[in-house]
């Protein structure tokens, strides 16, 4: 493993340059008169029609959660790892209720994050904050998790991970890390939604190529799961159970069902994901991008599937091993023993890409946050367009190195984590936020405190969850016993969340405290105007949605 | 039903997408319904087939509630941009 494969190198260097290229060609794509308004940089104009937002969410959506997490997780545990795949399943129908909701009322009050609308319902600042910061803070893990998706295949390719000097070791992820962050930072949402087309055609080769070759490889599917299912049974010695099983089993339906549906709930509050919203051209955009996304889904189930082909390869078993149980080079290792180079290194590259676009995305989102929730709102209430973007554009690269920082600080052995963890957090903000698409029912500080209980008691219960068989360790699973269940914690403090936030309500409505001014009207939630984009002259409103003159589009 | 500048939503087809779409969710959410490895599709055990089977079912489902909730555009782009949009959506909103 140790050895450095030219062929499949070379490959995934070339294809590195070419996205690199797009990346900065994106600055000129679509380019508007006035580049400098988060608008433009934060959400590409708002200008994306059915066929860009697609390949934009699809590429938020589908990362290395997608090709590393989750077969690791497959290729370690069976069945439990597919909750992913009832995951991708259950959160369309879910989101397709709200997201045209938020979309117009966004488009309608130029809104760019989840937090100014919160600001916008609720009048409050406190909660609006408290909106920013979960989801600055949430997305950190999650472009953790991208990087630890680079670094599994830099591993294997033999260029990172197994040397000697730390710096030595991590300076290609470094490097890709460098390039990532200098073309988000002058192209904006524009780099990520163009490399997704690229980015997308590797990843439908690959999975294809892959679901059809392997198999033949590997004596069929039948001998596949059966393979998996020998090796799920054998005793992990660290735990003393089976490692899995190829079923789930009833102890763990609770938790399978839990951590798919606190998933498909918690997707579209994070930051990126929003953002991919918020630049749709149209509001039925969003609604028919919800019946085409899932063709995404049926992938990552096929994608979940390669590990157990892994399981079933001796080569990637004693791979693994050989790691010290990495379980995150299961797939890489399985494109390097099934494929001829070349094709591994189409394989690898469309990992290494599929990873740095939605870091991207994540890293625009957190700034887009700081700069309108925390920057703005706090520290420069008269801040123009122009210092906005700036101050965005600088804060991505701070979002990066922060999530670096959660590389090196958690395990890796189920880098899944990392992406729950993430959602133990960002679901405390569904009450606010969708909540308040429906109704002003909720009083404002009770959703702040029903948010704080949450976030305290979630993050509590993660830290306290020790890695499997190890006593004493911390931040090792995302599920716990609640009442007698094996569940995601993200649930149980959504519960939390909300039952404090009703009780709360009702308490503070006796009181008569200050309700918060309501900026929104009931019939901007099913708006759907068209996008004017702003001339310099007029492009001092902030959060006004000042009408400009007649749009160029 | 249909206005000059916007066709209502009528009620009843948000119901009905409402109900298809929760279709779509719990048949995902209830595991027990495909916690099983029998009847085997080819060499797929149960658990798999179903939820890879049931993926293009929901984006079905998906598609019909986008075709039950569409409300055509009406307005000309040189409209200024807060719109008066017509009726509200029922059963979105309240």
């Amino acid at each position: 493993m140790n050895h450095v494969n030219a062929v499949s190198l070379t490959m995934v260097i070339i294809l590195f340059v070419v996205v690199t290229g797009v990346g900065f060609a994106a600055a000129r794509w679509r380019r508007a008169e006035e580049m400098m308004h988060l608008d433009e940089w934060g959400l590409g104009g708002r200008g994306f029609g059915t066929f860009i937002t697609w390949f934009l969410l699809g590429g938020d959506l589908y990362t290395a959660y997608t090709f590393i997490a989750v077969p690791a997780l497959v290729y370690g545990t069976g069945a439990a790892g597919f909750y992913a795949l009832s995951y991708t399943i259950m959160v369309f129908p879910i989101v397709l209720v709200f997201a045209p909701r938020l979309w117009s009322i966004a488009r309608v009050h130029g809104y760019v994050t989840p937090a100014d609308f919160v600001k916008g319902r609720y009048g409050s600042r406190g909660l609006s904050v408290a909106v920013a910061l979960t989801g600055i803070l949430a997305t950190m893990p999650y472009i953790a998790l991208q990087l630890v998706g680079i670094q599994a295949v830099l591993i294997v390719l033999g260029v990172g991970g197994s040397g000697s000097n730390g710096f030595v070791r991590d300076l290609p992820l470094l490097i890709a890390f460098v390039v990532l962050a200098a073309y988000t930072y002058l192209a904006g949402l524009r780099a990520p939604a163009m490399i997704a087309f690229v980015k997308d055609t590797l990843v439908y080769v690959m999975v294809i190529v892959a679901v059809l070759y392997i198999p033949t490889r590997l004596g069929g599917w039948s001998h596949i799961f059966s393979t998996a299912s020998t090796h799920l049974a054998a005793t992990n010695p660290k735990t003393k159970k089976p490692f899995g099983s190829l079923i789930v089993m009833p102890a763990g339906y609770w938790a399978y069902a839990t951590l798919a549906l606190g998933s498909a709930l918690a997707l579209f509050m994070y930051p990126h994901s929003i953002t991919g919203v918020f630049a749709a051209k149209r509001r039925d955009v969003i609604r028919r991008n919800m019946a085409l996304l899932p063709l995404y889904s049926l992938v990552l189930g096929f994608i979940a599937l390669l590990g157990y082909m892994a399981l079933a390869t001796p080569a990637v078993r004693a791979g693994v091993k050989a790691a010290g149980g990495n379980t995150q080079l299961s797939v890489p290792l399985l494109f390097e023993n099934m494929f001829p180079s070349w094709f591994a290194g189409i394989g690898y590259s469309a990992i290494v890409i599929g990873a740095l676009v939605p870091a991207s995305i994540m890293s625009i989102a957190a700034a887009n946050l700081f700069t309108r929730n925390i920057y703005r709102d706090i520290f420069a209430p008269g801040a123009s367009p122009r210092t906005q973007t700036r101050v965005a554009q600088f804060v991505s690269l701070i979002v990066k190195a922060g999530a670096l920082v959660f590389v090196f600080a958690l395990s890796k052995q189920f880098s899944i984590n990392l992406q729950l963890l993430g959602g133990v957090w960002i679901l405390q903000t569904f009450p606010a936020i969708v909540a308040g698409l429906y109704t002003r029912w909720f009083h404002r500080w009770a959703l702040l405190i029903g948010w704080a209980a949450a976030m305290i008691y979630g993050t509590i219960q993660v830290y306290r969850q020790p890695l499997p068989g190890v006593l004493g360790s911390h931040w090792g699973a995302s599920s716990a016993p609640v009442f007698g269940h094996v569940m995601y914690i993200a649930i149980a403090a959504f519960v939390l969340n909300v039952v404090i936030a009703a009780v709360l309500t009702v308490v503070f409505r006796l009181l008569h405290l200050p309700e918060g001014t309501d900026e929104t009207l009931p019939h901007q939630y099913s708006a759907d105007p068209e996008f004017v984009a702003r001339k310099p002259a007029v492009a001092a409103t902030a959060a006004g949605g000042s009408p400009g003159p007649p749009p160029a589009s | 039903m249909v206005q000059p500048q916007r066709r209502a939503l009528h009620p009843r087809n948000a119901v009905i997408a409402g109900v298809l779409l929760l279709i779509g969710v719990v048949g995902a959410f209830w595991v027990p319904i495909y916690a099983r490895s029998a009847p085997k599709l080819g060499d797929f055990p149960f658990f798999y087939w179903f939820q890879l089977i049931w993926m293009p079912v929901v984006m079905v489902l998906c598609y019909l509630s986008y075709l039950l909730l569409r409300t055509p555009r009406s307005q000309r782009p040189d409209d200024s941009v807060p719109v008066e949009s017509g009726p509200i959506e029922p059963g979105e909103a309240r």
